[in-house]
């Protein structure tokens, strides 16, 4: 009787293709825990250029600042609820004086003596809210362009009667003599008067 | 054989769909007021603002849904077709050249024997003074499946258009504009103190290069720095 010493095949064979399975499957595994997904919208805006429209010389000499944020709301009425707007502008509000408005002979030279004679101090540009800084705080309902700029507007005129107080306009005349000073005796004054339009 | 495979191909699937669906849900989301207090700021200063530069900027962004993500370490993003958004926002903002005074003494002005004067000024610098949206002629464009722009998504945009105008600033030329400007604006009031035009020099510290100018650039304030 012949004897078979050949190694039975199907063992090996099983083997074999588990550890194939095991291989797979851990390279499986291992990739789907990377795996993700998700809807989203990008949120950049696109590269656009700017336009110069105007260059000016201007000379206006600032004195104080007032930077100022107003929180403004608005409400529609509805039958079943209530929409809100509510937006935070910024603005800096800007006094001094326009070197451009100035009369001939404001500074009178008497050897070490100066006698200046200033403008009134004043707001330097009525543009002084920075709208693309606008927050929204709140939105429910639809706006229109209509209702940002009533909002706009409100902010602004509580902007003015927050910055241009009495008492700031005092503030802005007593700093601009100070500094008008300081830079007058850097040019060598020693004796100076100044006084403001009135 | 290929019986027995298939068997320990489904226990091992099995036991990792088990130990995937056992996994705690830890994630917490933790969202905070950002807003900052209304205040009012007052401070005093000297500037001299010699130039203003008006720009206009028509800021655009395109909204598209995709489906982003990572299939068996295989990225993937695909363009879904639920409709577009796009908003075209104009905007203005002006800019202001400056030379901050409040530093200015005699350590500025050298005055020659033969009369002359030469004044040396601080650097001039840039702040955006204000900007302003023209809200009537934004253009809004909306898929039919998609919600209007909100007003945050379309404040977040403008705040974008004003950064990016504030970037552009070292390549308006503005601070050679506000240099030449000085001397306009200066001249004039030094002759008032009686010296005459041709012996008064203004000059600056140095020519700047594209790394100074981004240096005079005033943020204003820190929410724009982020």
């Amino acid at each position: 009787m012949k004897r078979n010493n050949s190694i039975p095949l199907q063992p090996i064979l099983i083997a074999v293709a588990v550890i194939l399975l095991i291989l797979l499957v851990s390279w499986i595994y291992r990739n789907m825990k990377s795996n993700s997904i998700e809807i989203t919208a990008d949120q950049e805006i696109d590269i656009t250029p700017q336009q110069i429209q105007s260059i000016k010389d201007i000379g206006e000499w600032e004195f104080l600042e007032i930077s100022d944020e107003e929180m403004v709301d608005t409400t529609r009425r509805g039958i079943l609820s209530d929409d809100h707007l509510v937006r935070i502008y910024y603005g800096t509000m800007r006094l001094g004086i326009n070197l451009k408005q100035v009369e001939t002979g404001w500074i009178v030279p008497r050897g070490d003596t100066i006698e200046v004679t200033l403008p009134k101090v004043g707001l330097l540009d009525r543009d002084f809210i920075d709208e693309a800084r606008t927050k929204s705080f709140y939105e429910s309902g639809t706006w229109t362009a209509k209702d940002r700029e009533s909002m706009m507007r409100r902010a602004y005129q509580r902007m003015l009667q927050r910055g241009l107080t009495p008492q700031n306009l005092q503030t802005a005349q007593q700093n601009g003599e100070a500094q008008v000073r300081q830079v007058l005796q850097g040019m060598g004054f020693k004796l100076i008067k100044i006084q403001y339009k009135d | 054989m290929i019986r027995h495979a298939l068997y320990i191909t489904l226990i091992l699937l099995c036991c990792y769909g088990c130990s995937r669906q056992q996994e705690p849900m830890t994630e917490t989301v933790v969202k905070s007021d950002a807003i900052p207090p209304l205040v009012t700021q007052i401070r005093q200063c000297s500037r001299i603002y010699t130039t203003e530069y008006k720009i206009h900027k028509i800021i655009t962004h395109d909204d598209v849904i995709r489906l982003r993500g990572s299939f068996l370490a295989q990225d993937f993003n695909i363009r879904m077709p639920l409709g577009d958004r796009k908003i075209a926002i104009p905007m203005d903002a002006t800019l202001k050249a400056y030379i901050d005074m409040s530093q200015f003494s005699e350590r500025n002005v050298e005055k020659t024997d033969d009369g002359k004067i030469i004044i040396t000024l601080p650097d001039p610098q840039v702040i955006m003074t204000s900007s302003k949206i023209d809200q009537k002629n934004i253009k809004e464009y909306v898929g039919l499946v998609r919600s209007h722009f909100t007003d945050a998504e379309m404040t977040n945009y403008e705040r974008q258009g004003r950064a990016a105008i504030i970037e552009s600033i070292p390549q308006l030329g503005i601070i050679s504009t506000a240099q030449e400007n000085a001397a306009r604006v200066l001249v004039p009031l030094i002759t008032q103190m009686g010296y005459r035009e041709e012996d008064i020099y203004i000059q600056f510290r140095k020519e700047y290069g594209l790394k100074d100018i981004q240096s005079l650039i005033n943020m204003d304030i820190e929410h724009e720095k982020k």
